[in-house]
């Protein structure tokens, strides 16, 4: 997670906090921008479900 | 994982430093009472070398260790009626750091009036000395209802542990540990040497619950068999930001603070109130006294809680090497620590004042913590008078009378 999904901000910046920790199999990342203040999760799943909503 | 970097941030407590610079908005116990007395003592805080003394008019000061003439240590130094005289050439200051006399100087030099040694404020409230290392105004000392209760009595207990401070405050966000450090191993210790699990800390948890609020980060907690209408959950306990654990049930009330040395070494102190329905006797002293660390035979104490948690801080290492963990779902108190700090270094970083801050003169600082402490308050108390640090408090036998709670089963 090397940007914020709010401002686009880099993460890198040392100011800004970005933890790393696992939920299951889904890799997941919290992110806080100290540019914007956004508290932000990135989640990368182990697999994707999804069901394609009612017409 | 954390990256180095970011770990880095976290655990450096020196001058200049991110998290040095947030530690420097707070007062921080540098000493207990019985320390500063007329033979100066050497202490270290936030990586800093003082020197802490008593002068004859009782005024306590607190001095960067060298001499600012030839830099010699203060400690090496003699308390005077006023201030503290440099052992090595008698040079004198008082605890503004003003210099006050230089004997081997010529009679009416004014040389004296443009030295000061480095000082740093201090105050006393609830038998800890004060200090504060940031920049002026310093705010307010806060006066924590356990540091200025008139009804209580109070023991210190205080130890030198070789680890960072911040893996010491984390495990006060991490309310699983118990059931595991204290309730599954802390009871197999005791299980192979014949006896049985401890009560209480045994409990399974089912659910926790973290909030950042005014004195910190509030903890609540359902155990096996308890719902949400217990103290537990609706009223909890704090980590009080930035450097404290709150944590007792049913009249005894405790401070667990962890004071940086510097990066790979912290002061930890356990600061206990007793304060039974009614109130205590006034109380003439306040102990004092020191956690050991190892047995005779050199093995780290691990057979009560306070030497399990102490262990299980150590052996993380001097710091902790968060590029190399593994964090979960159980880890979020954890996660919402090290995002609090980093967010008040920021404050900072910015020339705010960080959270707990106290501009305001006040009176008291109640802070919340359940009385009903896991659903049962006495046998809280009786666990936790014998199976921690309170064990080695030189007024134990007292304070089991001031409460009348019977011997339990576990501990005959």
């Amino acid at each position: 997670m090397s940007f914020c999904p709010g401002c686009g901000a880099s993460l890198e910046d040392p100011a800004s906090f970005v933890q790393e920790f696992w939920s299951g199999a889904d890799r997941n990342f919290l992110g806080w921008c100290a540019a914007c203040g956004l508290l932000s999760t990135v989640v990368l799943p182990a697999a994707i479900v999804s069901h394609e909503p009612e017409h | 994982m954390l990256s180095a970097e970011k770990n880095r941030r976290l655990t450096q407590v020196g001058p200049g430093t991110p998290m040095g610079e947030l530690l420097r908005r707070y007062w921080w116990p540098v000493a207990t009472h019985d320390m500063a007395g007329r033979v100066p003592v050497k202490r270290r805080l936030l990586g800093e070398d003082l020197v802490l003394y008593r002068d004859g008019t009782g005024t306590v000061g607190l001095l960067a260790e060298q001499c600012p003439h030839r830099r010699a240590a203060l400690w090496l130094g003699c308390t005077e009626d006023v201030g503290l005289r440099c052992g090595y050439h008698g040079w004198r200051f008082d605890e503004s750091g003003q210099c006050l006399e230089q004997p081997g100087e010529p009679a009416g030099s004014t040389f004296a009036e443009r030295i000061r040694a480095t000082a740093y404020p201090v105050q006393e409230l609830g038998g800890l000395i004060f200090a504060y290392l940031g920049p002026a105004p310093a705010p307010e000392l806060p006066r924590y209802d356990l540091f200025v209760w008139e009804d209580a009595w109070r023991d210190i207990g205080h130890a030198e542990l070789p680890c960072n401070f911040v893996q010491i405050m984390e495990n006060s966000v991490d309310p699983y540990h118990v059931e595991w450090l204290h309730g599954r191993y802390g009871s197999f210790l005791r299980e192979l040497d014949g006896g049985t699990a401890l009560p209480v800390v045994t409990k399974k948890h089912i659910k926790v619950a973290f909030e950042v609020f005014e004195h910190g980060i509030l903890k609540r907690r359902v155990l096996e068999g308890h719902t949400e209408e217990d103290e537990d959950w609706k009223v909890g306990h704090p980590l009080v930001f930035p450097h404290m654990l709150r944590v007792g049930a049913a009249g005894l009330a405790t401070f667990q603070i962890r004071v940086p040395i510097d990066d790979e070494n912290t002061w930890h102190v356990w600061y206990q109130t007793y304060r039974p329905e009614g109130g205590a006797p006034p109380q003439p002293e306040i102990p004092v006294y020191e956690v050991p660390l190892k047995d005779d035979r050199g093995e780290w104490l691990r057979d009560y809680v306070d030497g399990q948690d102490i262990v299980a801080w150590i052996t993380q290492g001097r710091i902790s090497d968060r590029s190399k963990e593994h964090l979960g779902r159980s880890d979020m108190g954890v996660i919402m620590l090290r995002k609090l700090y980093a967010e008040q270094m920021d404050r900072v970083a910015q020339g705010l004042d960080p959270l707990c801050t106290y501009r305001e003169p006040h009176d008291v600082i109640d802070l919340p913590m359940e009385k009903d402490k896991f659903g049962s308050a006495v046998e809280f108390r009786q666990l936790w008078t014998r199976e921690s640090s309170i064990r080695y408090s030189p007024i134990k036998d007292e304070i089991f009378e001031l409460f009348g709670d019977p011997v339990p089963a576990w501990a005959s």
